[in-house]
């Protein structure tokens, strides 16, 4: 008998096994258990909810068993970016941002049930709408956002998603919100980087004149311009969107001082709206020579710029120095200011970017009712296209609106940014 | 109220598990004693049924004499107390009373002398007022951790579940519901009383299987609530099957003649559903039989355990062995042509159990297994929807929508209920195909927590450590290798659920006992709960098991006077 009960210790063989698989779900649970617990948290929560623009048209409304977003197609489409979707496939929306706030979980209490919520978003979806149909099938990116309150009034991506359609494949990078998530060369809108730089740093900059034949030199590289500027001021320079002139401003002030800058201002680093992870840029940190630091000056060289960033810096200036971060909630109480610059330069900036439209930009003829304030930017990217940025803010205290238009390889800033920018914002000035 | 439900369902959990695992692991196990070998001035006490004599440390019997062989006889006795020695082997070397001894035993007497190679051992039977003596001075079960409080605390738990239940159930279900628990509770109350009428105390296993039964009763509550009364129905039943199955067990002259006749039922069992599943995709492993379906394979588990034990004379013999082996390898086969593989492992892991107790050889262990992996490969070659299954094995959550479908769901729902749960009827997973038997272990986490998911398998994991302490005191080898292969079924059926469910292991499909829907498999794991009460000698504990002093007054004077020429 003893020698077969000796043996019955297989059986605590497989019983240790046991024990053994226990304790790797126990610790699966605790490592992994709150991914698992809230990939269905919908379901685990019995939450509903809806997402309603500031007008409080439907987004997007949801319960355990239904997904639904806004009735009309042109909406939906327009508003993906904002929305995202209920199966994370754009990861930047609402939707897979608020979810965390909608739902919670804990070791010990599993997850916990939410009230039924209703998510009221400082978007106008009409304005998206007017500025999805205003890129008519380009690719680009559209954002606008009140600086006094931080409040994202338009937020636009193109190509888009239409999330109720299961059927039509949808276009390479739809998913991808242009705006937050990436990076483009920023050309001239650059500029707009240097001048903050050169009014802290260049003493008697704005009674300096700066020359332009046209052309100039680094070290046997040169930097050109479409044509001569001649005799310019620093006002003028930015208006001409001079090359020579930035070029060498960058240069003058050296490649430390320029990292520092474009560092400070934030172009470097991803932000976060609504705990919306944004793309960070790219700028000639590590050491290069004159010609380069000239280059990357004119916003070319290994510059990259999201979009997201430059509305901030927009928005910093518009608002006399101060950022107050981007939201996409109406009356976010928890949004934060910033100081990004002295409160003159941004000043002296703002006015450069009045004069910019006045002087170059065709002015009140161009932009009738608008108190703009604005920068193009004609970015080459190497293979004969440009990026066509254009973007600024009103100076209008009734309508405090920064923006940024950026239409990928869609040629000259003025042009076609431009144009697209003074529909919208006029749509926007009109809601 | 819900909070406090939750509360208490927890507490009372840990309570009845303390008190179940303190009982049946820690309680003084004394062993029977039945009668005594003199050798030399030594008296060795027989505390088996079965006994081998032998020079090996493992022998039952030490006798370390010259020329006395590892394993050199067996001593047997039968239910009716009388005692036999064996030359199991057929080498020859043992004598009783100067009559040389065969393989087919010599009955013995008490006084008679065992000569083994000209050593000299005496035989002593315990006369019946010693035996009474003997068998008062053995602890009784239960006398630490009275039963009926650890099963008042069980009707508690039951409670605060229905009270759950009526919190979240539809009212229309609400009196099927409360009528299940409520006769579950009159059931296990019912059993009780039996027990204290004949005179038993040992309630601990039943009262793991209860609670089981009760978690099972739970699920069937909240996913299959129109299905109540056949729960209950399947329930009194199993209970029967148990009661009927450890009564069988008593007898081991009775339970070992019924080897071949199980056996050949079950074979015809399996027949009869290979003929009739005609599986293309996944297992068609039940039989329609007037409207009720029922799984063969569940009733096999229980033939299996029958037919894989052995008494220890018959052990050592080839043609006994390799009868099991026969029969193993046509079940397993016979699974897998069905397309159960899950339960064909079940059986695999059993007979791995039970060919190591019977031979003691890890070699043949290995063999097996090998032999089991190249029949596993063809299968898995053979079948791509196998394949499919491992291939998404610890991938599942890159397959939500397909291959992962269930198993991300059972993961999700179960990490949801945190250590306390969202209240019994009202977790989601239910309603996921086969949510309430395969991915079972996660509807209890998502709806009763986590705890009570571990506790769950901690009844299991109680129940084999107590098989595995209680064969050490079995009476026979039978009931020890049975209680040892019917828990390693279960155990292995409970990793498979668990852990295939959970993404640790493939995804196989297989029951968690007692909690799982499923008539036959209720039916089958209270079958084979009997194996575990046979194996448990405590005094006064099992109702399968005779009391000790009472086995003396079987013909034992008779025999012992016409035993008179022993004493030469």
């Amino acid at each position: 008998m003893k020698k077969i009960t000796n043996r019955a210790v297989s059986v605590l063989l497989i019983a240790a096994l046991v024990i053994v698989g226990v304790l790797a779900y126990v610790v699966r649970y605790v490592d992994e258990g709150e991914d698992w617990a809230l990939y269905f948290s919908r379901l685990n929560t019995d939450a509903t909810g809806q997402v309603v623009d500031r007008n409080g048209v439907v987004l997007a409304a949801f319960s355990p068993t239904e997904n639904r977003f806004a009735e009309d197609r042109a909406t939906r489409v327009a508003n993906y970016h904002v929305t995202g979707d209920y199966w994370g496939r754009s990861g930047t929306g609402v939707l897979s941002a608020f979810w965390y706030n909608m739902r919670s979980f804990n070791h010990i209490y599993g997850t916990t049930r939410s009230s039924t919520g209703t998510l009221q978003l400082s978007i106008d979806a009409r304005l998206n709408n007017a500025a999805y149909n205003n890129l008519i099938g380009q690719k680009g990116a559209i954002l606008i956002c009140n600086y006094k309150t931080g409040e994202m009034l338009c937020m636009v991506s193109a190509p888009s998603v239409d999330p109720a359609d299961a059927e039509t494949e949808p276009e390479d990078g739809a998913f991808i919100n242009r705006g937050l998530s990436s990076t483009f060369v920023p050309g001239s809108i650059f500029k707009l980087i240097i001048a903050a730089a050169a009014i802290e740093n260049i003493d008697g900059i704005s009674h300096r004149t700066f020359y332009c034949e046209g052309v100039t030199d680094f070290a046997g590289v040169e930097v050109t311009c479409p044509f001569e500027h001649y005799s310019q001021t620093f006002e003028q320079a930015l208006a001409n969107s001079c090359n020579v002139a930035f070029s060498r401003m960058a240069v003058q002030m050296g490649q430390d001082t320029m990292v520092k800058y474009v560092r400070d201002f934030g172009f470097l680093d991803g932000h976060e709206l609504n705990g919306i992870k944004t793309a960070a840029g790219s700028y000639p940190t590590e050491f290069v020579g004159d010609p380069e630091l000239g280059w990357s000056g004119i916003g070319q060289s290994t510059d990259l710029i999201c979009p997201f960033s430059m509305l901030r810096y927009v928005s910093a200036i518009a608002n006399g120095g101060v950022l107050v971060e981007p939201t996409l909630l109406l009356n976010d109480p928890d949004v934060k200011s910033v100081r990004l610059m002295q409160a003159s330069t941004a000043e002296t900036l703002a006015q450069m970017m009045s004069f910019n439209v006045a002087y170059s930009y065709g002015g009140s003829e161009s932009f009738p009712g608008l108190a703009l304030c604005a920068k193009t930017g004609t970015a080459e990217i190497g293979d004969g296209t440009s990026h066509a940025w254009f973007t600024g803010f009103l100076n209008d205290e009734a309508h405090p609106y920064a923006f940024v238009f950026l239409v990928e390889r869609g040629g000259g800033g003025l042009t076609v940014a431009g144009r697209i920018a003074y529909t919208v914002l006029h749509s926007a000035v009109r809601s | 109220m819900l909070t406090t439900s939750k509360f208490m369902l927890i507490l009372l959990s840990i309570i009845i598990m303390v008190r179940c695992v303190r009982s049946m692991l820690r309680e003084h196990y004394e062993p029977e004693t039945w009668a005594y070998i003199r050798s030399g001035r030594e008296t060795l006490p027989v505390y088996h049924w079965e006994n081998i004599i032998g020079s090996a440390r493992s022998a039952d019997l030490v006798v370390d004499k010259p020329g006395v062989r590892r394993v050199h006889a067996v001593l047997t006795r039968s239910d009716a107390g009388q005692w036999r020695v064996f030359d199991v082997f057929g080498r020859g070397g043992v004598w009783v009373n100067s009559v040389k001894v065969g393989p087919k035993g010599e009955q013995i007497f008490s006084g008679d002398v065992i000569n083994l190679v000209g050593n000299t051992v005496r035989f002593q039977d315990i006369p019946q007022e010693k035996r009474v003596k003997l068998e008062a001075s053995r602890a009784t079960a239960g006398k630490r951790f009275s039963p009926a409080l650890t099963l008042l605390e069980l009707t508690l738990f039951q409670l605060f579940l229905l009270l759950q239940h009526a919190l979240f159930a539809d009212e229309a279900h609400l009196p099927a519901i409360a009528l299940g628990f409520l006769s579950l509770i009159m059931l296990q109350w019912s059993c009780y009383n039996a027990m204290r009428i004949m005179g038993r105390s040992g309630f601990e296993v039943e009262t793991l299987a209860f609670y089981l039964t009760t978690l099972g009763m739970s699920v069937a509550a909240t996913s299959t609530p129109d299905d109540m009364f056949k729960q209950i129905l399947l329930t009194i039943a199993a209970v029967a099957l148990f009661l009927l199955n450890g009564w069988w067990l008593r007898s081991l002259k009775r339970t070992a003649a019924m080897r071949f006749p199980i056996a050949a039922a079950a074979l015809l069992l399996l027949a009869v559903n290979v003929v009739a599943s005609d599986a293309v995709l996944g297992a068609r492993n039940w039989l329609e039989l007037g409207g009720f379906s029922f799984q063969p394979s569940e009733l096999v588990k229980v033939a299996y355990v029958y037919v894989g034990a052995s008494t220890l004379e018959k052990l050592f013999r080839r043609r006994n062995l390799f009868g099991f082996i026969a029969f193993s390898a046509i079940c397993v086969v016979a699974l897998a042509l069905i397309g159960d593989f899950g339960t064909a492992l079940v059986f695999f892991i059993s007979f791995l159990v039970i060919s190591y107790m019977r031979s003691g050889s890890i070699a043949t262990v290995f063999l097996a297994v090998s032999g089991a992996g190249l029949a596993g490969f063809l299968a898995v070659s053979a079948r791509p929807y196998i394949a499919q299954r491992f291939a998404s094995w610890g991938h599942v959550w890159e397959d939500v929508y397909d291959a992962g479908y269930q198993q991300t769901r059972a993961m999700s729902a179960a990490a949801a209920g945190g250590l306390f749960g969202k209240g019994a009827g009202s977790g989601w997973l239910k309603d996921i195909f086969a949510a309430n038997t395969d991915m079972v272990f996660a509807v209890i986490c998502e709806e009763l927590g986590l705890i009570i998911g571990l506790c769950a398998i901690l009844a299991m994991l109680t129940l084999a450590f107590f098989a595995v302490r209680s064969a050490r005191n079995g009476r026979s080898s039978y009931y020890a290798i049975a209680a040892c292969s019917a828990m390693s079924m279960l155990l292995t059926q409970l990793a498979l659920n668990v852990f295939g469910s959970m993404d640790i292991l493939p995804f196989t499909g297989v029951t968690f006992p007692f909690v799982s829907r499923g008539g036959t498999s209720l039916l089958s794991c209270w079958m084979l709960m009997a194996f575990i009460k046979g194996a448990d000698t405590r005094r006064d504990a099992s109702f399968a098991v005779r009391p000790g002093e009472r086995l003396f007054s079987v013909g034992e004077q008779p025999e012992k006077a016409k035993g008179g020429k022993g004493k030469a």
